[in-house]
């Protein structure tokens, strides 16, 4: 089981990707339940606006994108999270 | 699961349709491409004229206003009845501390001294850089081109690297001190994000695809021309670099795009290989960034480079003047694309400088250079006489 962050636009531009392999993670368990427990299905459309980030989340069989605004809550953490494992 | 938006990747089924808003060319006597070159005049001798321009121009822009002016997202800047000389600037940068919440704490309003805050002065300077310009070039009055206060907030989140207009304010970030340094840095990305509100408040191009590529263009564009125009750098100075100064030197990279040369500006092992393209040729589809609006944006771009190369002196003035003119005067629907954008450009250079003026012929050659429009012949306008056909006795020969 894997999650992968994809943050794209931003004024750069530049296309950031951070990936967590969850069986290698001192808590896989965790992990695990925490990326059973995210809304996959509550997400909305929203409209593009100028250089705002948009995330891709994708963890077999859920796939998202996420306008900045709408990185709230439990997606937030996610973010984070991933961010960390990553040492960034 | 849910589906990522459908995404108009390229824009291309979009064909151009004149708006049908008047043009607020018919209802004066001076265009106002003259009028702004009068109003700019700093000769003594042409005091008074400048003064009526600038007067004219600003009553044109209350009409624009008062006319059409869309505000696609509603707004709170509004002034009631003015204590304001036209064209002065308005600042005030709030410093959201941190978090993400805005505007934040008011810490500089205008004419109020310099402190110790670099953000906070780079800001301030940025604003007031992008105002000169478009006041003192194009007779804009502020991004809505009728004085709207410019707010910026600084220290925007935790190493946040980003920089944006929300449709009311620029927002700044710190950047996360390994890849970029602050987002002010640069006066070409202040700019960038300031013009962003021009075009809500004109074109309004939709940011996806080809219109948001060209959305993403103009911003780069005007960001570049407010960099060069407060260095004093002519199109041969210039770096025609976006974001210069932004990475930190564990970056390998110079800036965020090269203008001059889309695809060259880094080439870095966490950050990749500047994915750019220069031509048609390289044209990126892809669902990410708006489809690719950061990306294709380099095509554009490129051919704006390629008109302030191929004319010379300071890009602001015949090249910037084509930009803007087109932006604003409502030639562009909300949807077109490379092929539209290029037409309207070719117009307005045929309009303000001559069908067939090397102005023209710049821009023509500058679309078909970067592949958006078939190559043309060289040269362009002259072709050389039919040579008369042989005289023989007997045949009348046709008038001359
Ligand atoms: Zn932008």
């Amino acid at each position: 089981m894997k999650v992968i962050v994809s943050r794209s636009g931003g004024t750069a531009g530049i296309r950031l990707t951070w990936e967590v392999r969850v069986e290698e993670q001192p808590d896989p368990n965790t992990w695990a339940e925490f990326l059973n427990s995210l809304p996959w299905d509550d997400v909305t459309d929203s409209e593009a606006t100028p250089d705002r980030f948009a995330y891709r989340i994708r963890c077999a069989p859920h796939e998202v994108v996420l306008a900045e605004p709408q990185v709230n809550g439990p997606w937030r953490d996610l973010v984070n999270r991933v961010r960390a494992a990553n040492g960034m | 699961m849910t589906k990522t938006r459908g995404c108009n990747v390229g824009g291309r089924c979009q064909t151009l349709h004149m708006d049908t808003r008047e043009l607020h060319t018919t209802c004066t006597i001076v265009p106002p491409y003259l009028l702004v070159r009068l109003a700019k005049l700093d000769d003594p001798r042409f005091a008074q004229a400048a003064a009526a321009a600038r007067a004219s121009l600003l009553r044109d822009s209350q009409i624009r206003q008062l006319r059409g002016g869309a505000h696609p997202f509603p707004y709170s800047g509004a002034r009631t009845l003015p204590a304001r000389t036209p064209g002065e600037s308005d600042r005030t940068i709030s410093d959201a501390g941190g978090q993400e919440r805005l505007p934040g704490r008011r810490v500089r309003a205008e004419g109020q001294p310099a402190g110790t805050d670099p953000a906070t002065n780079e800001a301030y300077d940025g604003l007031g850089a992008t105002q000169n310009l478009f006041w003192t070039q194009f007779g804009r009055d502020s991004i809505d081109g009728n004085g709207l206060p410019m707010d910026a907030t600084v220290h925007y989140g935790k190493q946040y690297d980003n920089a944006f207009w929300d449709g009311e304010r620029m927002v700044f970030g710190d950047g996360d001190g390994q890849v970029f340094t602050r987002f002010t840095i640069s006066p070409s990305v202040i700019g960038h994000e300031l013009t962003h509100g021009v075009t809500q408040f004109t074109a309004n191009l939709t940011y996806q695809g080809q219109s948001g590529a060209l959305n993403e263009s103009i911003s780069d564009v005007f960001g570049a021309l407010v960099e060069q125009h407060v260095k004093n750098q002519s199109t041969a100075d210039a770096s025609w670099l976006i974001g210069e100064g932004l990475f930190t030197d564990q970056v390998e990279g110079v800036a965020l795009r090269s203008m001059k040369a889309p695809g060259t500006a880094y080439n870095d092992d966490v950050l990749g290989k500047d994915p750019q393209p220069d031509t048609m040729a390289g044209y990126v589809e892809t669902e990410d960034d708006n489809g690719g609006v950061h990306l294709n944006s380099g095509i554009p771009n490129r051919a704006f480079y390629l008109v302030a190369d191929a004319l010379g002196g300071n890009a602001w003035e015949t090249p910037g003047h084509i930009w803007y003119e087109t932006l604003t005067g409502g030639a562009l629907a909300s949807t077109s694309d490379f092929v539209a954008f290029a037409a309207a450009t070719a117009d307005t250079a045929a309009r303000l400088y001559g069908n067939g003026g090397a102005a023209h012929d710049a821009v023509m050659r500058a679309w078909a250079t970067v592949g958006v429009v078939a190559a043309i012949p060289s040269p362009l306008p002259q072709q050389p006489a039919p040579p008369p056909p042989p005289s023989r006795p007997g045949v009348p020969r046709p008038p001359e």
